[in-house]
């Protein structure tokens, strides 16, 4: 009886994950279409000007942060490192990650290319910028992300990345630092395939 | 019923900036526009409801210009408020919502926001809901949240909540069963943030359920968003985006309830840090996701209407007076 289960059982796991992967790739499981993602014209790390409209064609991760984040920022920058890592060739060629400021006073080119060298994000696939206080937050807004910069010198802010389409269009957010990469992940290749 | 003045001056460095938000957000995107910029939250002193207390800036970044909290009493008359139009939408706990759709009320609920937030609280001799037989149970008033809530926990395991249990009714509004309770002149009473935290910081009584933890209301949720029938039918981008920016904040009170217990404090919701910060740290706000909001109306439907607090069907309620589609829709665009 305990073979004839066994067997049953490893029927199942040779059969059923094409069955499985087929209902993943459903119609139900794709991301929606939010909106055209605001445009922005900041500048990077490397004091280039960049807009959003350079990235058209890829794939983009956007998240807003600031280098002197003591908790929620650095939980979301390793985040997306580990990601960076796991999407292998497809970071820098197909899918682009950037991360905008949210105390561009004290953010410099600069201190976002430390940065960026300290976590370890590629400079291929990974754009930190910057720009006036005024620029900044006229992207927050766009966005839906709300901050202010306290007398201590932190700021207060929500934390909001938003996956762009290679089209130009936003597909879904992730609230928080808390998500799961892998799921993070899927949706960022989920919408490479779809090219 | 009271309106008092929103709280730009407490967000400080948003002021300038909620004013310019609305024409450079709605830019870059493809969503129709607002069909008002206007709209009113409750307030009172129940603190689980923290999101909307801290959705302020989100929902100027959303696009509304006049955004007004409007005090309201807990519980039923907090429906009333927005049955009445008084009040566009508020957090409430699923009970009292469903008790007016009874009656008939346009209410619709649009979401479930988060899970486990009241607490029943007892001397050390109670130990169980069953033990609440003979005993003595403070609440503000028959008909009362905590009165309607208890009387269904009651019957759900057994007991007759109007001959086993001894209710100790205030009739003064400024004598609460909290403050009964820890004078040592009832049995029980059950309470809801920051009371809970209050006593065990006071280390007066015990918890007998938690809905946070004990099934089976740890498995539904506690606090619903729920809007004037007329405002969500005749204004469906502003309800979706008030959602919106509901659940952006509540997920707030995951990632910094720090910040949102400052915030809560500062804008004058509540007065102490401690207690707000130890609410948000208890009650799971991380729920709305995974809990299914149709299933609560369904459960407290027939709770309320095993006791006869209802006479409508859990079916007959859910089609007058809940709408999804908000909630689905920001489901899949909402990660978390």
């Amino acid at each position: 009886m305990r073979v004839r289960a066994a067997f049953l059982l490893a029927l199942a796991l040779v059969v059923f994950p094409a069955v499985l992967t087929a209902h993943e790739a459903g119609s139900d499981k794709r991301l929606p279409v939010i909106g055209t993602a605001p445009p922005f014209a900041l500048t990077s790390q490397g004091g280039e000007p960049v807009a959003l409209a350079d990235f058209h064609g890829k794939v983009v991760a956007l998240t807003f942060i600031y280098t002197g984040c003591p908790d929620i920022c650095p939980m979301l920058t390793q985040k997306m490192v580990d990601v960076q890592d796991a999407l292998g060739a497809e970071f820098g060629t197909k899918i682009l990650f950037v991360s905008i400021t949210l105390d561009p006073e004290r953010d410099t080119p600069e201190v976002l290319k430390d940065y960026a060298q300290f976590w370890g994000a590629k400079p291929e696939g990974w754009s930190f910028l910057t720009g006036s206080l005024e620029a900044v937050r006229d992207v927050t807004h766009r966005y839906g992300v709300f901050f202010a910069k306290k007398e201590n010198g932190s700021v207060e802010h929500s934390q909001l990345t938003t996956l762009i389409d290679a089209e130009g269009q936003m597909r879904v957010q992730y609230l928080g630092a808390r998500f799961d990469p892998e799921e993070f992940r899927r949706d960022l290749l989920s919408l490479v395939d779809k090219e | 019923m009271i309106l008092i003045e929103t709280r730009r001056g407490f967000l400080g460095g948003f002021a300038a900036a909620g004013a310019a938000a609305l024409l450079p957000a709605r830019r870059g995107r493809t969503e129709p526009a607002l069909e008002t910029t206007s709209v009113r939250l409750a307030k009172n002193t129940g603190i689980c409801i923290a999101p909307q207390y801290v959705a302020e800036e989100l929902l100027r970044e959303e696009g509304f210009t006049d955004v007004r909290y409007v005090v309201a009493s807990a519980g039923v008359g907090q429906s009333e408020a927005i049955a009445n139009g008084s009040v566009d939408f508020s957090l409430n706990f699923a009970a009292p919502l469903i008790i007016p759709m009874d009656a008939g009320t346009p209410i619709t609920v649009i979401a479930g926001v988060h899970v486990g937030c009241f607490e029943l609280l007892g001397r050390e001799d109670v130990r169980s809901i069953a033990d609440l037989r003979g005993r003595t149970v403070g609440v503000q008033g028959l008909g009362s949240t905590p009165h309607v809530f208890l009387a269904a926990m009651a019957a759900h395991v057994g007991l007759d909540p109007i001959n086993d249990i001894r209710w100790i009714v205030s009739t003064d509004p400024s004598v609460k069963p909290m403050t009964m309770f820890a004078e040592g002149k009832i049995d029980a009473f059950l309470g809801f943030p920051p009371e809970p935290q209050e006593l065990r910081a006071r280390r007066i009584g015990h918890v007998i359920v938690s809905s946070s933890v004990d099934r089976p209301w740890s498995q539904y949720f506690c606090c619903m968003l729920a809007g004037n029938r007329e405002f969500v039918r005749q204004h469906p981008v502003a309800t979706k985006r008030v959602l919106r920016a509901i659940l952006k904040a509540t997920d707030l009170c995951v990632t910094d309830p720090a910040l949102v217990a400052r915030r809560i404090v500062a804008g004058g919701f509540t007065p102490s840090y401690d207690y707000a910060l130890q609410t948000l740290n208890e009650v799971p706000y991380d729920k709305w996701r995974e809990f299914d909001a149709e299933d609560t109306i369904r459960f407290y439907a027939l709770r309320l209407h095993e006791i006869g607090m209802i006479k409508s069907s859990p079916q007959k309620i859910i089609a007058e007076n809940t709408d999804w589609r908000f909630f689905n829709e920001l489901k899949r665009e909402l990660k978390a």
